[in-house]
C-alpha cells in the first residue's frame, strides 16, 4: 500500500501538472471554441515563454521577472504569427489549421535550436521553501503555480462574463456570423483571443521551466498530454478545460506512483474510454465547423 | 491492350525513374525512399481520399517493424516469412482499433491515433521491455537467412526487393482509384450523407480503408525492419509522428505520386540541409507553412497539371484533380 506522505505529495505534484497543462490546454480550447482552429503552435509559445523564462533569470537573477518576459514574448510572437499566417487560414477546413501550426510548430523548434542549441537547460526554482501539510513537506512553489492557475480561471472567467469584449468572444464561440452581424470586429476579436491564448502558453511554459528542464523539444513532450486534457474536457468549453487538466494531472502523477510506465500510458487509456463513451468529450457540445 | 498499356505506363514511367537514380544517387538514400514512400501512402491515402488526417501512423508502423523483429529474433531467420509477419501484425492492430476509431471525428481521429503512437511507444520501451529489450531494441541483423532468388541480406537485392514491392503497393493503389471503393472513399470524404442515401455505409467503407492504408504503414514498417536490422521503440517516437503528414502534403495531398515525389524531397532535404546548417527542422516547418498558404497542393500537386500540358498527347489525368475544397 502507498503512504500517507507518499499519497500527499504525489496529489500536490498531480495538482502543479494539472495546472501548468490547464493554462496551455485553456488557449486551445479558447481557440478552437471561438475560431475553429486546431492551434498546435501554443506548444511553441509553451517553449518560447520557458526559454526566455531561462535567458531572463540567468541574467537578471529573478524567474519571476523571467516569467513575465516570457509572457510578453509568447504574446507578441502569438500576434506576429496570427497576423501573418492564421489571418489567412480562418476559413479552411479544421485539419488545414492543424496541419499549417504544425509547421509553425516545427519552424519554431528549429528557431529554438538555432538561438539556444539542443542542450537542455534548468531554470532555478524561485523558492525553496517548504511547508507541512499533514506531515508532508510540500514545496511552496507547486501550490504557487496551482494558486496561479486557478487566479488565471478566475480571471478568464471574469473577462468572459464581465467584459464586453469577453462577452462577444462568448457569443461568437454561439455563433460567429450572429455577432458580426452586430457590428462587432471579429476579427479584432480573434487577435485577441489568440493572443490571450498564446500569452498563457508563454505562462505555463515559464512556470513548468523550474520544475523540468528545459529543452527544445519540451513542446512535442507535453503536446500528447494537452491534447489529451483538451479532449476529455471537450473542445471549446473552459469549465471542462479544468476539470480534465486536474484529472489528467492526478492520473499521470498517481498512475506513476502505482506502476511507473503507467504515468505515460494511463491517461490515454482514459481518454480512449471517455470518446468511446462520450465522443465529444466530457463538456463538449456538438460543434461543427459551419 | 491499348488501354492496358495506358493503365500501366504512369507507375511504369514512374517506377523506372526511380530505379534510374540508382544509378547517380548513394543506395542508402534510394532504399530510404522507396521505403518511405510506401510508408507515407498509407497516410496520403487516408488524408486525401479518405480525409482522415492521422497523427498516429509510427504506432501502424511500429506494429510491421516489431512483427517483423519478433520473429526474426525469437523464432526464425526467413525475412520473406518476417514481412509477411509484419504484416499480418499490422492487420490485426489495424483490424482491433479500426472500428473504435473510424467511428470518430476527423481532428478527434488525428488525436486519437497520436495517442495511439504514444501508448505503443511507452509499450515497447517500458512496459514489454522484457520482450522488446527497450531502448537498446531488437537486434537482428546477422539472424537474417539468405534466401535463393532474391537475397535480403545484400543491399543491392533488397533494394530491388523494395522496388517491386512499392510497385506492387502503387499498381493496388492505383487500381483502388479506379474501383468503386475509390469512388466511395472520395464520397465519405466530400458528402458523407449523399453517400448514406446511395446506399452504402459509411462506416464500411472508412473502416476498410483504413485497415487497407495502416496493413500498408505496417508492410513500410516490416520492410524497415529487414532493411536495418534491428527495431527500436525509437521508431514510433512521438516526436517523428507527423512525418508521413509532411511528406504527404509537401508531395501533394491525395495524388498516386505524391508521395513518392514527397519522400524523395523530404529525404534529399533532410540529408542536404542537415549537412549544411544541421537545423533542417527549421527548413521543413516554415516550408510546410508556404506549402499550405499557397495553396495545399504540394510539388506533385503543382507539377502534374504542367506536365500533362507538355505531353499533351490524350493522357489521361491519373487520379481524379483533388482541388474541391471540402467544408462541412
Amino acid at each position: 500500500m502507498m503512504d500517507a506522505q507518499l499519497l500527499i505529495s504525489g496529489v500536490i505534484f498531480g495538482l502543479s501538472i494539472g495546472a501548468i497543462f490547464f493554462l496551455m490546454a485553456i488557449g486551445l480550447s479558447l481557440c478552437f471554441g471561438l475560431m475553429r482552429i486546431i492551434s498546435l503552435d501554443q506548444l511553441l509559445y509553451y517553449s518560447i515563454g520557458a526559454y526566455i523564462t531561462y535567458s531572463l533569470s540567468l541574467a537578471s537573477g529573478s524567474v519571476w521577472l523571467g516569467v513575465l518576459g516570457g509572457m510578453a514574448v509568447a504574446g507578441i510572437t502569438a500576434f506576429a504569427v496570427e497576423r501573418f499566417v492564421f489571418l489567412r487560414i480562418y476559413e479552411r477546413e479544421l485539419t488545414f489549421s492543424m496541419i499549417t501550426s504544425f509547421g509553425i510548430l516545427i519552424g519554431g523548434i528549429g528557431v529554438i535550436k538555432f538561438f539556444w542549441g539542443v542542450v537542455p537547460r534548468p531554470v532555478p526554482v524561485p523558492t525553496l521553501a517548504q511547508i507541512d501539510i499533514f506531515g508532508t513537506d510540500v514545496p511552496v512553489y507547486r501550490l504557487i503555480v496551482v494558486a496561479i492557475a486557478f487566479l488565471v480561471y478566475g480571471g478568464i472567467w471574469l473577462f468572459l462574463n464581465r467584459t464586453i469584449t469577453g462577452k462577444a468572444i462568448r457569443a461568437g464561440i454561439e455563433n460567429v456570423e450572429h455577432v458580426e452581424g452586430l457590428g462587432i470586429n471579429v476579427s479584432r476579436l480573434f487577435t485577441i483571443t489568440f493572443v490571450i491564448a498564446g500569452t498563457l502558453s508563454g505562462l505555463a511554459g515559464g512556470l513548468h521551466a523550474p520544475l523540468i528542464m528545459v529543452d527544445p523539444q519540451m513542446g512535442l513532450e507535453v503536446l500528447a498530454f494537452v491534447f489529451m486534457v483538451v479532449i476529455i474536457g471537450g473542445l471549446g468549453s473552459i469549465k471542462g478545460t479544468l476539470v480534465s487538466a486536474f484529472i489528467v494531472g492526478q492520473v499521470v502523477s498517481l498512475g506513476s506512483l502505482v506502476y511507473a510506465p503507467l504515468a505515460q500510458m494511463a491517461p490515454f487509456a482514459v481518454m480512449m474510454l471517455i470518446l468511446l463513451v462520450k465522443p465529444t468529450g466530457l463538456y463538449g457540445s456538438t460543434l461543427v465547423k459551419k | 491492350m491499348l488501354n492496358a498499356l495506358r493503365w500501366w505506363s504512369g507507375i511504369l514511367l514512374a517506377f523506372s525513374l526511380l530505379a534510374l537514380s540508382r544509378v547517380f544517387l548513394p543506395l542508402p538514400f534510394v532504399i530510404e525512399v522507396v521505403i518511405f514512400s510506401i510508408y507515407t501512402m498509407g497516410c496520403s491515402f487516408l488524408l486525401g481520399r479518405v480525409g482522415f488526417i492521422s497523427f498516429g501512423q509510427p504506432a501502424y508502423l511500429a506494429a510491421g517493424a516489431y512483427g517483423t523483429a519478433f520473429y526474426l529474433f525469437y523464432f526464425g531467420a526467413n525475412p520473406y516469412v518476417g514481412i509477411l509477419l509484419g504484416v499480418l501484425s499490422g492487420l490485426v492492430v489495424s483490424l482491433i482499433v479500426g472500428p473504435l476509431f473510424v467511428r470518430l471525428r476527423s481532428d478527434y481521429f488525428a488525436l486519437v491515433n497520436l495517442a495511439l503512437a504514444v501508448i505503443v511507444y511507452y509499450l515497447m520501451q517500458k512496459v514489454l521491455a522484457d520482450i522488446t529489450k527497450g531502448d537498446n531494441g531488437l537486434w537482428f541483423l546477422t539472424n537474417i537467412a539468405s534466401t535463393p532468388v532474391l537475397d535480403l541480406t545484400r543491399p543491392n537485392q533488397f533494394f530491388v526487393f523494395a522496388l517491386l514491392v512499392a510497385f506492387a503497393v502503387w499498381a493496388f493503389y492505383k487500381y483502388l482509384d479506379d474501383s468503386v471503393f475509390g469512388a466511395c472513399c472520395l464520397a465519405t470524404k466530400i458528402n458523407e450523407d449523399k453517400l448514406e442515401f446511395i446506399g452504402y455505409s459509411n462506416y464500411r467503407v472508412r473502416l476498410l480503408a483504413f485497415v487497407i492504408a495502416n496493413t500498408t504503414t505496417a508492410l513500410a514498417g516490416a520492410l524497415y525492419a529487414i532493411y536495418l536490422g534491428f527495431v527500436s521503440p525509437e521508431i514510433t517516437s512521438p516526436s517523428r509522428a507527423a512525418d508521413p503528414v509532411v511528406v504527404t502534403i509537401l508531395g501533394g495531398v491525395g495524388t498516386l505520386y505524391g508521395p513518392i515525389v514527397g519522400a524523395f524531397a523530404y529525404t534529399g532535404m533532410k540529408d542536404v540541409i542537415s549537412k549544411l546548417i544541421g537545423n533542417w527542422e527549421l527548413f521543413i516547418g516554415f516550408l510546410l507553412v508556404f506549402i499550405m498558404l499557397a495553396g495545399e497542393k504540394g510539388i506533385w500537386g503543382t507539377l502534374q497539371p504542367r506536365l500533362e500540358k507538355l505531353f499533351l498527347r490524350g493522357k489521361a489525368a491519373t487520379t481524379p484533380a483533388d482541388d474541391g475544397e471540402t467544408r462541412r
